[in-house]
């Protein structure tokens, strides 16, 4: 199990006091996945209607919509064709509480893809969301403890990953080994919560495997 | 109604490619089982089975009820099982999944038309008084398999309770506490295993296009929703079959399904080994001392 507890450097005298600033998170990994504005997600498709494709984000909750011109370039004459089960990297543009998240798959400032959209080929493994949040981190090895892929990278695996927050992670790559090497890692990582000298071992062993 | 989420098409081309060059996402043999545990508890009769992320729970009971009026010297022997949505939401109680039709008609076909347990022998007055043997089965987590962890639990589970003694005498029957009289084993004649193996389309091998079908052993939850049919086979460690099952899917060739059951064979002898020598463990841990402890006049003052 891996907690953080993120506090602010005052604490509150009083509970009126608390600002958001002043507030004390703690996070833990387990949990279902409630989206928030912000939040980089990988989907499903589940089916798609007139305007809007109805996306799965996790087992047993309602679809997400992402409105079929939110994608980099979109138009009503040129829009990308998913089909039932095509796998999307999306980010949470509206997430209210009683209401069905919203995503988009484009920066609405830029007009750019910004690396979202269909994820073609690959493997989806699901992990904790504990572990997506390690992995989403900016420095996710000083801060959230996971070297497991920049350990294969440096052992000269070539891969490509893509993490959502809502517990999935994606990896592609030329070679098949590589893709069950890359999710054994990162799932052995989440399920028996290594520390990072483990991970390493561990990444030097399944290499050695595959090799 | 909650519905399991279906796989995306990423993950079904990756597994059956993967499957097809004989390799699984845990790192597993293509005829490998995953980590099987078994521990017993304290009481008689319990059971709980862990296979990879299947968790399984069994609890034998007995009471002492009236036989049916058409079988008067059998006792009453039956297998209940239940899948709660703590294993999975998309079971809901009182509404039995396909999932759970298949499963508790397995292990009856399996366990109790097998005749592994003597039903004559839980009779006690005929006609008037007749054990009744009730098995309880909770899935507690499903991750695959369950037919092949439930089949194991249940006979684990009844190859380890002890029902209390009895005796006759002229008319009157007496039921003994374990105090008075050490509670006795069930009259157990064969243990039987499930294997089930999972279909996956075929390849073909050399160059004349001969075709194979290709099959897992101990498949997860993923795999399952992946696979194109399935066939489960029960037998004994002695080879004696006792049920073949093949519900619907795609066809199997013949010669595949003799594979199968020589392999069958190999793996339950596996199983079979693998409970007795938990079974022995157990009594071991229970009986410490032996008979000698147990008539030593000597206490821990």
């Amino acid at each position: 199990m891996f907690l953080r507890v993120i506090c602010s450097p005052q604490l509150p005298a009083s509970s009126s006091q608390i600002g958001r600033k002043n507030l004390i998170w703690v996070e833990s990994n387990g949990g279902r996945y409630i989206p928030a504005v912000g939040d980089l997600v990988i989907g499903t498709v589940h089916h798609s209607a007139a305007d809007f494709f109805y996306v799965t984000l996790s087992d047993y909750t309602s679809n997400a919509t992402l409105p079929q011109l939110a994608f980099e370039m979109a138009s009503k004459k040129n829009r990308p064709q998913l089909h039932s089960g095509d796998l999307v990297y999306a980010r949470v543009s509206l997430a209210n509480r009683h209401m069905d998240p919203e995503l988009e798959c484009v920066s609405p400032s830029t007009g750019k893809a910004e690396g979202l959209g269909p994820l073609s080929e690959g493997m989806l493994y699901s992990i904790s969301l504990g572990m997506a949040r390690r992995l989403l981190m900016r420095k996710s090895a000083e801060e959230g403890k996971v070297v497991v892929l920049d350990e294969l990278g440096s052992a000269g695996l070539a891969f490509e990953t893509a993490v959502g927050r809502n517990g999935k992670m994606w990896v592609n790559s030329k070679d098949m080994k590589t893709v069950l090497v890359v999710g054994r890692a990162v799932t052995e990582t989440d399920e028996k919560s290594l520390a990072v000298e483990q991970q390493k071992k561990l990444v030097r062993k399944l290499v050695k495997e595959m090799a | 109604m909650p519905r399991e989420a279906e796989p995306s098409q990423n993950e079904k081309d990756f597994i059956l490619k993967a499957v097809r060059e004989g390799h699984r996402l845990d790192g597993r043999a293509l005829d490998q089982f995953r980590q099987l545990d078994l521990k017993f508890g304290d009481q008689y009769g319990i059971a709980d089975v862990t296979l990879g992320k299947t968790r399984i729970l069994t609890k034998v009971t007995a009471e002492v009820t009236v036989p049916y009026t058409d079988r008067p010297f059998d006792g009453i022997f039956t297998i209940t099982t239940e899948l709660s949505p703590m294993a999975s939401p998309a079971f809901e109680v009182n509404r039995p999944t396909e999932t759970e039709v298949l499963l508790s008609r397995l292990l009856e076909k399996t366990v109790r038309r097998s005749n592994a347990l003597d039903t004559e022998s839980l009779c006690l007055v005929a006609g008037q008084k007749c054990w009744s043997i009730r098995v309880d089965l909770h899935v507690l987590s499903h991750d695959g398999n369950l037919i092949d962890a439930s089949c194991l639990a249940v006979v684990a589970a009844l190859r380890h309770f002890r029902k209390p003694d009895t005796s006759m005498e002229g008319d009157t029957l007496t039921v003994y506490t374990p105090a008075e009289r050490e509670p006795v084993p069930l009259s157990w004649l064969h243990s039987p295993f499930c294997i089930t193996f999972s279909f996956f389309g075929t390849i073909s091998i050399g160059e004349d296009g001969e075709e194979k079908d290709i099959w897992l052993l101990d498949t997860t939850l993923l795999e399952e929703q992946l696979r194109v049919s399935s066939c489960t086979i029960s037998m004994n460690k002695h080879g004696e079959i006792c049920q073949v099952a093949k519900p619907g899917g795609a066809p199997v060739e013949a010669v595949t399904v003799l594979q199968c059951s020589s392999l069958a064979l190999q793996k339950v002898k596996d199983l079979s080994d693998f409970v007795d020598q938990k079974l022995a463990e157990d009594s071991k841990h229970r009986n410490k001392g032996g008979l000698l402890a147990e008539l030593s006049a000597e206490n821990a003052r």
